[in-house]
């Protein structure tokens, strides 16, 4: 469980905006473990984000490095990067974003596809789906859904390909409380269950009573780091 | 990278916004649909000028002996005729081979005379269509010195059926040539040289009149098919008994009907231009739209590792898609107006409110009764333009796609 994943040094983030920058991150260490269920807080700009996305692959930082699987995600091409997210992470996101043309089923398929999983991906996805109590509307579209079934489908297509990183920015910022809990529930079983990592960045303290770990930043740097003692994260098996 | 997701993701992004779509699908329709009437028309039309311009004077190809063309010598004429037209007539392609002879005389009723061409013609093989005779019964008025004369001649000099008119002419060796010959009826031809000045006579009575016997001045060639022409020349060219003759074809006899037939291609074609590029237009316009629109969408997929080759690949898709979707609705629409029209024709006349269905101009007949005709190749070229349009303008937006940064997509 000690095995580090991502390994962040010195990392800032510089925004342009005309004559204006603003510096998001300002020498940002972070150290992620594996198995870790650990959530990023801090008040709007901080910085929460903006560190989600650099360790996602998504952005780059000006400065500083990330080390992620072991490998230094500064000196990758955007091609690199892609192909590690491919394989490597899970995104959910706050606004599901899941492709509104395609069923629940076939949004989960995708990643699948992408990954080039030649067989059996419909058992896969399905069984995902069945996991997360989804079985039912496996062919209902976005559109079909409420707000929580979404989220759990973005869940399931993060999910569905085993990325040992799944990275999930405000994934309850538009559930209600009780849908909140049941996503929180189901994303520790599956890192209970699949050893996967969970990082997320938010403002819910259900998360953050959620977590093994939580993370604090303030004007882009962190300003402290909890761990709990085993047990004493909400929902906890132990 | 074609995979049945990314299909399945373009023809269903298609549906999402469903009036645009039908909207670019039918301006793509009706530009393929104004392209195929128009190619139809077209063919109708360059086939009907072609018949037209082949038909009763030209034939598809002509055998003269050298320099007739140019100097309409009486004395260069075409040996044992007989013998050259049973040869021709062995080539299988030969649908119909006619000698004629071509002679000015003054013609007169009472002291005056008048200047009139005689044309002689064989009554048997001219009586068809694309003939000097097409009328049925014309030939059997010919022969044993009666004769027909053009409208027009007739109308000139005042000359009815049932008159005798002397001829008085040169025969091929400068002899003065004279006969009487009785006009049988007036003859409407849309050949210049008859209408205006022919008296038309059977082969024998010319060759007898001029002291051509068994020689004629041209041999006139109609093919089975026009596509036959050319290897039928150079077949018939490689006789023994033609070798020392001139063989023309069509297109060499009359340079400005394969002009007017390239002017008509190439109408089809102007059209063709401006439909791809109402299409390309129509096409970029929607496909840049549904990409600023989707921006937000292309920086999720991004993120889950989709490349952007692949998302170019989706934009493609649907670009083409669209494309086909319009180009398979105008050709339906095209075909079945085709089929409704090539039958019966399309009456220009009638469109221009007159009752007149045929026109004479400089020795050719145009009928107004266009019969639209389609080509499997109009069909194949303009889908294979539509969709190579639709898959150019959708470059801009895929280059839009391309430099897009997942962060930065998904913040819009």
């Amino acid at each position: 469980m000690n095995t580090n994943l991502v390994d962040v040094k010195g990392v800032t983030k510089d925004f342009h905006n005309g004559k204006i920058t603003v510096n998001a991150l300002r020498g940002l260490d972070l150290v992620i473990h594996e198995g870790d269920f650990l959530a990023i807080v801090g008040p709007s700009g901080s910085g929460k984000t903006t560190l989600l996305n650099l360790i996602g692959a998504l952005d780059v930082a000006s400065s500083g490095d990330i080390s992620i699987f072991g490998h230094d995600l500064m000196a990758m091409s955007r091609k690199q990067r892609a192909e590690l997210r491919l394989t490597s992470l899970g995104f959910v996101f706050q606004a599901y974003n899941l492709i509104p043309v395609l069923t629940a089923l076939e949004n989960v398929k995708f990643v699948l596809e992408l990954q080039g999983v030649d067989g059996g991906r419909h058992e896969r996805a399905m069984s995902i789906l069945e996991d997360l109590s989804l079985g039912e509307l496996a062919n209902r579209r976005p559109n079909e859904m409420s707000g929580g079934q979404q989220q759990r489908v973005a869940v399931a297509r993060a999910i569905v390909a085993r990325p040992r990183l799944v990275l999930a920015d405000e994934p309850t910022a538009n559930l209600d409380s009780e849908n909140s809990e049941a996503l929180l529930v189901m994303m520790r079983e599956l890192r209970d269950k699949h050893g996967m990592t969970f990082v997320f960045s938010t403002h819910d303290p259900l998360v953050m009573a959620h977590a093994t770990r939580v993370v604090t930043l303030l004007d882009g740097r962190v300003v402290s780091d909890e761990t709990k003692n085993a047990g004493d994260a909400a929902g906890s098996a132990n | 990278m074609l995979s049945l997701s990314t299909l399945r993701i373009a023809w269903r992004n298609l549906g999402r916004n469903l009036k645009r779509t039908l909207l670019v699908a039918g301006a793509i329709a009706i530009g393929q649909f104004a392209f195929l009437g128009t190619s139809a028309l077209m063919h109708g039309y360059g086939e009907q000028f072609f018949n037209s311009a082949t038909g009763p004077m030209l034939g598809h190809a002509q055998v003269h002996a050298y320099d007739w063309r140019d100097d309409r010598s009486m004395d260069l004429t075409l040996d044992d005729v007989d013998g050259l037209l049973a040869d021709i007539r062995s080539d299988p392609n030969v649908m119909n081979a006619s000698a004629r002879i071509y002679a000015p005389v003054m013609a007169a009723l009472t002291e005056d005379g008048f200047m009139g061409v005689v044309v002689g013609v064989d009554p048997v093989t001219e009586s068809h269509k694309a003939g000097l005779l097409p009328v049925d019964g014309m030939g059997d008025l010919l022969g044993e010195h009666r004769i027909m004369v053009g409208a027009g001649f007739a109308e000139r000099h005042d000359l009815k059926p049932g008159m005798e008119i002397a001829v008085i002419g040169q025969d091929i060796d400068g002899s003065i040539a004279s006969d009487l010959y009785i006009v049988r009826d007036v003859m409407w031809s849309a050949v210049e040289i008859i209408h205006g000045l022919g008296i038309v006579m059977s082969l024998d009575d010319a060759q007898e009149l001029l002291m051509m016997p068994g020689q004629a001045h041209e041999i006139v060639i109609h093919t089975s098919d026009r596509e036959l022409i050319d290897e039928t020349v150079v077949r018939l060219s490689q006789l023994p008994s033609l070798a020392d003759l001139e063989i023309l074809s069509w297109d060499e006899l009359a340079p400005f009907v394969v002009t007017m037939a390239t002017m008509v291609d190439w109408f089809a074609y102007i059209v063709l231009i401006v439909v791809f590029i109402a299409a390309a237009a129509s096409v970029a316009n929607t496909m840049l739209m549904s990409t600023f629109e989707r921006t937000h969408e292309f920086g999720m997929l991004l993120s889950l590792g989709c490349s952007p080759g692949r998302l170019s690949m989706m934009i493609a898709i649907e670009a083409a898609i669209l494309g086909l979707l319009g180009v398979a609705i105008g050709t339906a629409v095209g075909i079945a107006f085709v089929a409704a029209t090539s039958e019966s024709g399309l009456n220009y006349a009638a469109l221009g409110g007159s009752d007149e269905y045929e026109v004479a101009f400089q020795g050719m007949q145009f009928s107004l009764l266009i019969y639209p005709k389609i080509y499997a190749k109009d069909i194949v070229i303009a889908v294979s333009a539509i969709l190579a349009t639709s898959l150019i303008a959708v470059v801009w937006p895929i280059m839009r796609i391309v430099r897009l940064r997942p962060v930065e997509a998904m913040r819009s």
